[in-house]
């Protein structure tokens, strides 16, 4: 039997050994975390993949307004030492663009289209990935950047029920706590008989 | 022996009695198309297994919409299932009822601020009866088909009459809400 702890720190030496990494994370046994720059992302992964990193779980993006960056989420998984690897890289926020890494991972062209629709991020060299894929003839700022105000938009696009009668009044229902004191007060002067 | 005399009746009321004879066997053999988007269709299993066994109201699902006579929209539309649904609805053949479980079409629900999420069902096909709640349980849903059928007894499920006369008012909803009606996709074209 494998020790996976083992297994993700024979990755943190075996990639901090072969690129310059900015940050890295040892989230859990099963999880380490890479920030890197992003020139390194393609020799990176394909580093990886022929060290047996060989499927591409998630790709996706973060939205960082504060910084005006964009971070790029790759997720790759290895079979046979159960480790999760997780390499991010910040892009520019304006601009998002990122050469695809369709070559490496094929399976990239819908995650790709996918961070096209809801970051506005455009990859280079993957051919489907200005195509609509989940939403349909968008016409705002890409819906998950910060910036985006979804209830505005819900309430441009979308009628809102009105109510002309309000059905809760819970704030202006009188008081039943007298009504109850003297009821209790009543059935404790029954019970005792009249007795003090 | 003389025979019953009948008062000459108009040929309106003659449909009109001809119409009643037609809802009374509609109400009891309604058939419903499931359009389960949303977590209410949970409550759907309960209400048509023995626990509550809506067989015995005469519904039953069926798998296409020309044949079935019940569009049961159970909980939060998407933009996209919205079109998909406006197709669904129009494909089916009159008389056709809407049923809406859940607080989500009736004004959004918890998805109320979504920019997915239409809130308002009755603006883009008409809504014969709403079940409120979130979700709402069984007795709620089997309690709602029934006051579909009373309803359909006293001629208030005009719902598909409605949509035929402001189809415009409909379709200009639908147009300021979706854009576009009409699906565009890779898998369309």
């Amino acid at each position: 039997m494998m020790n996976s702890t083992n297994n993700a720190l024979e990755v943190i030496t075996l990639v901090e050994s072969k690129y310059n990494v900015v940050k890295t994370e040892h989230i859990s046994k099963y999880q380490v975390a890479f920030e890197v720059i992003r020139e390194d992302i393609h020799s990176m992964l394909n580093f990886l993949k022929n060290s047996g990193w060989k499927q591409l779980s998630y790709l996706s993006a973060i939205d960082w307004p504060e910084e005006d960056k964009m971070e790029l989420v790759y997720i790759v998984f290895n079979w046979d030492k159960g480790v999760h690897i997780q390499i991010r890289s910040k892009i520019d926020r304006e601009n998002p663009e990122m050469d695809s890494i369709l070559p490496i991972f094929p399976g990239c062209k819908y995650y790709e289209r996918e961070a096209h629709e809801f970051f506005g991020i455009v990859f280079h060299g993957n051919p489907d990935s200005m195509k609509q894929l989940i939403l349909e003839g968008w016409d705002d700022i890409p819906p998950l950047r910060k910036d985006f105000d979804p209830r505005a938009y819900s309430e441009a696009h979308f009628p809102q029920r009105e109510y002309t009668e309000t059905f809760i009044e819970l704030n202006q229902q009188e008081s039943k706590q007298e009504k109850r004191a003297a009821r209790q007060a009543h059935i404790d002067e029954v019970r005792k008989g009249g007795k003090k | 022996m003389k025979s019953t005399k009948f008062s000459e009746l108009s040929q309106e009321q003659v449909d009109r009695k001809w119409w009643e004879i037609g809802d009374f066997f509609r109400r009891n053999s309604l058939w419903m198309l499931m359009y389960c988007t949303g977590c209410c269709a949970i409550e759907l299993p309960p209400a048509m297994t023995s626990a509550y066994d809506m067989e015995r109201l005469g519904m039953g699902p069926m798998a296409t919409p020309r044949q079935a006579d019940i569009l049961l929209v159970s909980g939060y539309l998407s933009l996209k299932t919205l079109r998909r649904l406006i197709y669904t609805y129009e494909q089916m053949s009159e008389p056709k009822y809407v049923v809406g479980l859940g607080s989500c079409t009736i004004n959004g629900g918890i998805y109320h601020d979504s920019h997915a999420v239409i809130n308002q069902l009755d603006q883009y096909v008409p809504v014969d009866v709403y079940v409120a709640g979130c979700m709402p349980n069984t007795e709620a849903v089997m309690n709602g088909f029934v006051d579909l059928m009373d309803a359909i007894k006293h001629k208030t499920a005009n719902g598909w009459k409605k949509y035929r006369d402001n189809y415009d008012w409909y379709r200009q909803n639908q147009i300021a809400s979706l854009g576009e009606v009409e699906v565009h996709d890779e898998f369309h074209e």
